[in-house]
């Protein structure tokens, strides 16, 4: 797997600090979106969907600053939008690597090599690059022509400058397993450090609102795609989470795992689910009912999501919880194999 | 118990992707993006979307949808071009623009530096630059009564504010006074109105302040006396400068949104000294040989060093309240 043991390790002490506090639920991830506004109108997309007024705000760095310290997640997530249309995001981030958090920037990377200049490269910062597929696949689900093309210079310009790049694909159905796995070598060629995957979460004011996948379908295409994975791959995420993609392994959700802050406050209850919102952390924690999503909960909402910011904290907490579960995770980091 | 007419509003409004008016019981109106909701109230951004406001359910008597819904738009954009992308050669920027700074005009070296302070910058050669909410600011001194149009041109800016000092035509506005400009008027007597979204915001900003809001008119030179100002004020303005009309015309024609933000020296019923009306980089020898007229003149003098001060002071806490609102204010796309 692709994630630095420095990192495994500072999660690794995070977790386990968690569970002596006999904290029954904690932030992983803290999903930071300083702005709404986007620079593609992607279809999948539910989003950007606002009014221009509220495209044009966006957090300072000290909102952002003081949303990672009231939440302590050890990892920072900055999506959008566009997080690289804000004027101060090399700012924002250079605050939150100095605070030691683990920062992955998600950009759609078409600013990437112009911006790269007011960054610096950290062991804690990683550009996080929004690729959906092979190049056609890609295009059509930002809805431009020769993204793709753009996204892998900036690729190759920040790695020639010592930053670490992964990409995040989410995959919707119609996905081909095979080019998905000749995109996957292409990837691992470019040198980025890993990759992320997920199925598209049903946005209920997405464009597209066909090509969201179910989840045995999902279960099908992910172990189609994953089902004897190349030595050369290397995701940065989880390989229980991927099990549980391939339908191998069942999670339930654990929305409060990657809590989401925005210029409306902490989402509630998820990155994706928008149900209102808390002023403090703490009110999002302790006030929300969190007993009415997830998948047992019968909430129609929840019943086909499998996506990474409610499933992977399940993951990783499942790792923790059981030393056969830790087993299949440092196995399957050892051999490789899902 | 709400009834279930306006239950079934409130929950449409909730998951509603525009603005939408809120009709009180009383009759009054509320607009504004419903982004939260409890038991028994809506929360709403405004529409400059910088002001949070609450509204109990136990008071609206209806809701309309007054505002585009951003979520059906995007939908028909999707519709409309399914099956075709855009262009490889849509900018990289998207609808966004590269963003140019905020400029900040003021014509005297002493609203420059006034400026200065609330941007943490010292003034050098007729300019100072830094930041205000997040936002990169420039400030220039043009000099009093200058053609703005250079400026702009240099500096692309998203947004053009005419700040400094201003003389009071209204004789409720006292020295240290903020007014922000609902509108400029000329002295041929055209008027154009200031840009709703960004004005809206820096109100805004403002509350709490001493400020009020009206229209400005411009004088060919200083209004030094009080029947000149007597007689400017039959206009119905607020108060007087002599550039925020040619900043307001240049930025419209530039399609650059603009805000207008001035602090009161001198009252309505207070006279300037007669060497005010001309433009210098340093008043201390003119204001010397002023007060050796007589202890009148002197202690007008310190009168009015009062003033200035006063007016300084509220500029630069004027502006520093001002910086979220620029972000609002930004008219483009």
């Amino acid at each position: 797997m692709a994630i630095p043991a420095s990192q495994m390790l500072t999660v690794a002490r995070y977790v386990m600090k968690q569970r002596l506090a006999g904290r029954e639920r904690y932030p992983l991830v803290l999903m930071l979106e300083p702005l709404f506004r986007c620079n593609l109108s992607c279809t999948g997309c539910g989003k950007i969907q606002y009014p221009s007024s509220i495209l044009k705000r966006h957090l300072s760095v000290a909102d952002c600053v003081a949303a990672s310290d009231e939440c302590g997640a050890p990892m920072v997530s900055i999506a959008g939008g566009e997080p690289l249309l804000h004027p101060e995001i090399a700012a924002v981030a250079r605050a939150l690597v100095e605070r030691r958090r683990y920062v992955y920037l998600c950009t759609n990377a078409l600013l990437l090599e112009r911006k790269l200049d007011e960054f610096e490269p950290s062991k804690f910062l990683s550009f996080s690059v929004h690729m959906d597929g092979p190049r056609a696949e890609h295009d059509h689900s930002v809805s431009r022509e020769g993204v793709y093309d753009v996204a892998v210079k900036a690729i190759r310009a920040a790695l020639a400058r010592g930053f670490r790049v992964t990409t995040n694909t989410t995959l919707f159905e119609g996905s081909n397993p095979e080019r998905m796995r000749r995109f996957f070598d292409d990837m691992m060629e470019l040198g980025v450090e890993g990759m992320m995957v997920s199925p598209g979460y049903s946005y209920e004011k997405a464009p597209d609102q066909e090509h969201f996948l179910r989840r045995e379908r999902s279960h099908r295409l992910f172990s189609q795609m994953l089902g004897e994975p190349k030595k050369s791959w290397s995701f940065n995420q989880s390989p229980l989470f991927l099990q549980f993609l391939m339908g191998k392994r069942d999670f339930e959700c654990t929305p409060w795992g990657n809590p989401t802050y925005n210029i409306f406050g902490w989402q509630r209850p998820c990155y994706l689910l928008q149900d209102g919102y808390a002023k403090t952390f703490r009110e999002l924690m302790e006030e929300t009912e969190w007993s009415r999503y997830g998948r047992k909960s019968g909430n129609p909402r929840c019943q086909d999501c499998m996506v990474h910011c409610g499933f992977e904290p399940s993951a990783v907490r499942a790792a923790f919880e059981s030393p056969r579960a830790m087993g299949a995770t440092v196995a399957s980091m050892v051999t490789g194999r899902l | 118990m709400i009834e279930a007419r306006i239950a079934q509003l409130v929950d449409r409004a909730f998951d509603y992707r525009g603005y939408v008016t809120l009709r009180r019981s009383d009759g009054s109106e509320v607009v504004g993006f419903v982004y939260d909701r409890g038991a028994s109230h809506l929360e709403l951004l405004d529409q400059s979307a910088t002001r949070r406001m609450r509204v109990p359910l136990a008071e609206i008597a209806d809701i309309a949808f007054t505002g585009e819904d951003a979520a059906r738009k995007s939908q028909e954009i999707w519709e409309r071009r399914q099956g075709t992308l855009e262009s490889s050669e849509t900018p990289a920027h998207g609808d966004w623009g590269e963003a140019g700074p905020v400029l900040v005009l003021v014509a005297l070296e002493q609203e420059l530096r006034a400026v200065g302070r609330a941007l943490d910058g010292a003034p050098r050669a007729g300019k100072v630059r830094g930041r205000l909410g997040g936002n990169d600011v420039v400030t220039l001194a043009s000099g009093m009564g200058k053609d703005p149009g250079p400026a702009l041109a240099e500096w692309q800016p998203r947004l053009v504010v005419s700040c400094g000092f201003c003389g009071g035509l209204d004789p409720g506005l006292i020295a240290g006074d903020l007014v922000l400009a609902t509108a400029v008027r000329a002295a041929s007597g055209e008027v154009l109105t200031a840009p709703e979204p960004a004005r809206l915001a820096a109100a805004a900003m403002l509350e709490g302040l001493r400020y009020r809001q009206g229209e400005l008119v411009q004088a060919a030179s200083v209004a030094a006396t009080v029947d000149e100002k007597r007689a400017l004020a039959r206009s119905g303005a607020l108060a007087v400068d002599m550039e925020s009309y040619a900043v307001g015309l240049e930025a419209a024609e530039a399609g650059i949104p603009w805000l207008v933000l001035r602090a009161v020296v001198d009252p309505a019923d207070s006279p300037l000294p007669e060497f005010t009306r001309e433009a210098r980089r340093d008043y201390t020898w003119p204001a010397l040989k002023y007060a050796l007229k007589g202890p009148r003149a002197a202690a007008r003098l310190v009168r009015l060093a009062r003033e200035f001060r006063l007016a300084s002071d509220a500029l630069t806490t004027g502006l520093r309240r001002l910086g979220p609102a620029l972000d609002a204010a930004e008219a483009r796309p």
